[in-house]
């Protein structure tokens, strides 16, 4: 046997039990695991052989890795686990790892997901709105009807809002292309059909495919489906907005009544939200005690920004609908620098998982491994 | 000053067998109560033990010829500590002593039990085949009497196996005794049960039906067992020719027993063995995560193990286990660590190593001691004049239980002798 030496990367070690992977020295490599896993391949499967390498540290063979990637915590293994060492839950914390590593400039990930640093995580981009809106001159509460577009008219939204999703979704293609890369290095390449894969890796996405499999944490299905959707009625209402006002040239499409799709879409996708993310929650405590734990602050920040953005939007438009202006604007304010959140820390938040997570499927398809 | 200079031993297994016989012969008079009709426990239900390979009879056997020849060792079977009261030296011990239905004159011409219509399941052999509710433990047990099983014989099977008995050995009338015992010392030796495979959901217990355990291998390999000793499988009674044994069945698991449970790897090992001698083209595979074999004469027994091409050793704990309807052959999922993948094997039988649960664990009779979570006597904490053996204080082996109760022997000794 060839000589191999090993260089333990201790930060790296250090991270991961940082980062809720503490039980990560447990691990005595039974591999119950990665039998009871439901949605790794059969070929090198996980999370058996990610535990040792956490375990010593050997920050190089998570370079483009689809397999951290590819588990949904599904948690299975971590009810089974004979010892308690929750590969889970290491496992979400070697995602944060590998956000950290693809997601530049990395060192955002640990400030964004830095427990000392919570209200300024939000006072930034709710300190930068108030800057913006004072010298657009529309901050403070209007006279008359409830509008929002006289607290943040539509071209501000527009100019403000529009780079900030840029900025995320940039930072994360960048990311997922250094991912994709690192993971054709990393492996071996046996099919190599983009498209086809592609194809079938978006209808996975679109169907929760993956999902299904799990077993012990079936629930997660129902709340990541609605969660999901509702950001994408959501999105399908702001364009419609778009349509509405930049290419048919409408003043303001969100006064109409109701019954139209942009109100439908909007509605909607405020259900969906509210409503999964309320059950995400309560899976998360529900669980807590045989699936390892109710998450780490990486995943309750995610939860939180979607769950106050969320409600907050509803409640805007309640209070709207009510009359009561003194409610209605500062929720609305609330709600925008919640959206802004999400944007801007898109990539170096638990939301990142849609860039690698959707790399990792399409590559597992891709090299044929599947 | 001991009062009472008689030693109690609960459990007529191996280690209480031996705590028994060691402290008769150095003079002391012993009493011994044992819950099953029959003495020797575990070991007489074993094909072969370690370190011989002998059966386990002739190691009993001895035994029952010291206590025969000694004269100093009372016994009672079917019958159970209740209440222990008092001292060192002075202990006062409630025991209930259940009904055997025959009495001493049997010479256990086998009358009764081809009379009886009613049957029982065997547990002495798993509950693999059935005896009638007349019955003997087994063909060597000791004391070499027959028991009725109330619970199986209806009233009119009591009156046909009375009828055939030529000797008046059959009392329907016996009922359960409570009998008072003054003792100086007490030496705990109810021993171990064997973990519920069926609490382990995803090894297929009780579900596929070529799952056993192994104790019931012992069974199926002993030649006084189900099958005269022939290892054929419970689903058709074909040949196993390719069996797989499943490592930590339970044992070094937090959801079912911590710890390990120390004697099934050598277990296994043997129990290969017991398949390849039988059947010269068969082929075991052992599923471990840790081969535990400790000590000079385990590791040479692994190595032998290794010599032979036809066993397997494969790293890697079985997490699923799945019957193919149409065959009954048992499909065993397990990765392969060594090789980096996961596979489904097919076996005619798979063998589950299960664990080691004292016997404490769900009976604690002696008040005076601390349990572990886990149920095991912490030996430490024991009153004086109350001594723990063998697999009550951690799992062991039958070598170390009994060098065990030979130092336990001495112990009681001195609280009986103590001024």
């Amino acid at each position: 046997m060839a000589e191999q030496v090993i260089k333990p990367d201790l930060e790296f070690v250090k991270g991961v039990m940082a980062a809720g992977g503490d039980s990560l020295k447990k691990c005595y490599q039974c591999a119950t695991c990665s039998v009871v896993c439901k949605v790794t391949p059969d070929k090198n499967p996980f999370p058996r052989k990610e535990m040792v390498w956490a375990q010593w540290g050997l920050k190089e063979k998570f370079q483009g890795n689809p397999d951290v990637w590819l588990c949904h915590q599904c948690s299975d293994c971590t009810a089974y686990c004979p010892r308690g060492a929750k590969p889970g839950e290491v496992l979400g914390a070697i995602r944060k790892q590998s956000i950290k590593q693809y997601s530049a400039p990395g060192a955002l990930v640990d400030m964004v997901n830095k427990k000392a640093l919570l209200p300024l995580i939000f006072i930034f981009p709710a300190v930068l709105l108030a800057v913006l809106l004072s010298a657009a001159g529309t901050f403070g509460i209007p006279e008359g009807d409830i509008v929002f577009s006289k607290f943040a008219p539509i071209r501000f939204i527009q100019v403000v809002f529009t780079p900030a999703l840029l900025f995320g979704l940039a930072v994360g293609a960048v990311g997922m292309k250094r991912f994709w890369d690192d993971m054709k290095k990393a492996n071996k390449v046996y099919s190599g059909d983009f498209m086809t894969s592609l194809i079938s890796t978006v209808k996975d996405i679109a169907g929760h495919n993956r999902f299904k499999k799990c077993n012990e944490n079936a629930d997660r299905f129902t709340s990541h489906f609605l969660v999901f959707y509702g950001f994408v009625a959501a999105a399908i209402a702001t364009a419609l907005g778009v349509l509405y006002i930049d290419i048919m040239g409408m003043e303001s499409p969100f006064r109409l009544g109701y019954g139209t799709p942009v109100k439908i879409f909007g509605n909607l996708g405020a259900i969906g939200i509210i409503a999964g993310i309320i059950l995400m929650m309560s899976n998360r405590f529900k669980h807590a005690e045989k699936l390892g734990g109710a998450g780490s602050y990486f995943d309750w920040l995610l939860i939180t920004i979607i769950a106050v953005l969320g409600i907050s939007g509803f409640l805007a438009q309640l209070s709207r609908i009510a009359g009561v202006a003194t409610i209605a604007y500062p929720v609305y304010f609330i709600h925008l620098v919640f959206v802004l959140s999400l944007f801007i820390y898109l990539p170096f938040s638990k939301l990142a998982h849609m860039f690698y997570r959707g790399a990792a499927i399409c590559f597992n398809k891709y090299s044929g491994r599947e | 000053m001991a009062e009472n200079k008689t030693a109690l031993v609960i459990g007529g297994g191996f280690s209480g067998l031996t705590a028994a016989v060691e402290i008769a012969e150095a003079g002391q008079d012993v009493v011994i109560v044992e819950k099953n009709p029959y003495l020797g426990g575990k070991v007489a239900q074993l094909n072969k033990y370690f370190w011989k390979l002998c059966p386990p009879v002739c190691g009993l056997e001895i035994n029952f010829k010291r206590i025969k020849n000694n004269g100093q060792v009372r016994f009672y079977t079917l019958a159970e500590v209740q209440d222990i009261k008092g001292e060192e030296g002075n202990f006062d011990v409630t025991v209930k002593v259940n009904p055997r239905y025959v009495n001493d004159k049997c010479v256990a011409c086998d009358a009764c039990a081809q009379a009886c219509p009613s049957y029982r399941s065997n547990e002495f052999n798993f509950g693999m085949d059935k005896t009638k509710a007349a019955y003997i433990p087994f063909n060597q047990a000791f004391p070499f009497t027959y028991v009725i099983d109330a619970k199986a014989c209806s009233k009119d099977c009591g009156k046909a196996c009375a009828a055939a008995c030529k000797y008046d050995a059959i009392d329907l009338n016996m009922k359960p005794e409570t009998i008072n015992l003054k003792v100086g010392a007490i030496v705990m030796a109810t021993g171990w049960d064997l973990y519920d495979a069926t609490r382990m959901d995803i090894l297929g217990f009780g579900k596929v039906q070529n799952v056993i355990t192994n104790m019931m291998m012992e069974r199926l390999s002993a030649p006084n067992g189900p099958t005269g000793g022939k290892i054929v499988r419970p689903s058709d009674g074909k040949e196993v020719k390719n069996i797989a044994f499943v490592q930590c069945a339970g044992s070094r698991d937090e959801n079912h027993l911590p710890y390990c449970s120390y004697i099934c790897c050598l277990a296994s090992l043997k129990q290969s063995m017991y398949i390849r001698e039988q059947y010269p083209d068969s082929k075991a595979t052992i599923f471990y995560i840790d081969l535990r074999t400790p000590g000079l004469y385990e590791h040479r027994f692994l190595w032998k193990a290794k010599e032979d091409p036809n066993v397997t050793l494969t790293k890697g704990k079985v997490a699923g286990i799945t019957e193919d309807p149409a065959t009954k052959d048992v499909i065993v999922e397990v990765e392969d660590i060594f090789s980096g993948g996961k596979v489904k094997a097919t076996f005619d039988m798979v063998v589950l190593a299960a664990g080691m649960v004292p016997g404490t664990k769900d009976s604690k009779i002696v008040k005076d001691v601390s349990y572990t979570p886990d149920g095991f006597v912490d030996a430490s904490t024991a009153k004086k004049g109350i001594y723990a053996v063998g697999t009550l204080k951690s799992p062991a082996d039958v070598v170390r239980s009994v060098q065990d109760a030979t130092g336990v022997a001495m112990k009681s000794i001195q609280s009986l002798r103590r001024r």
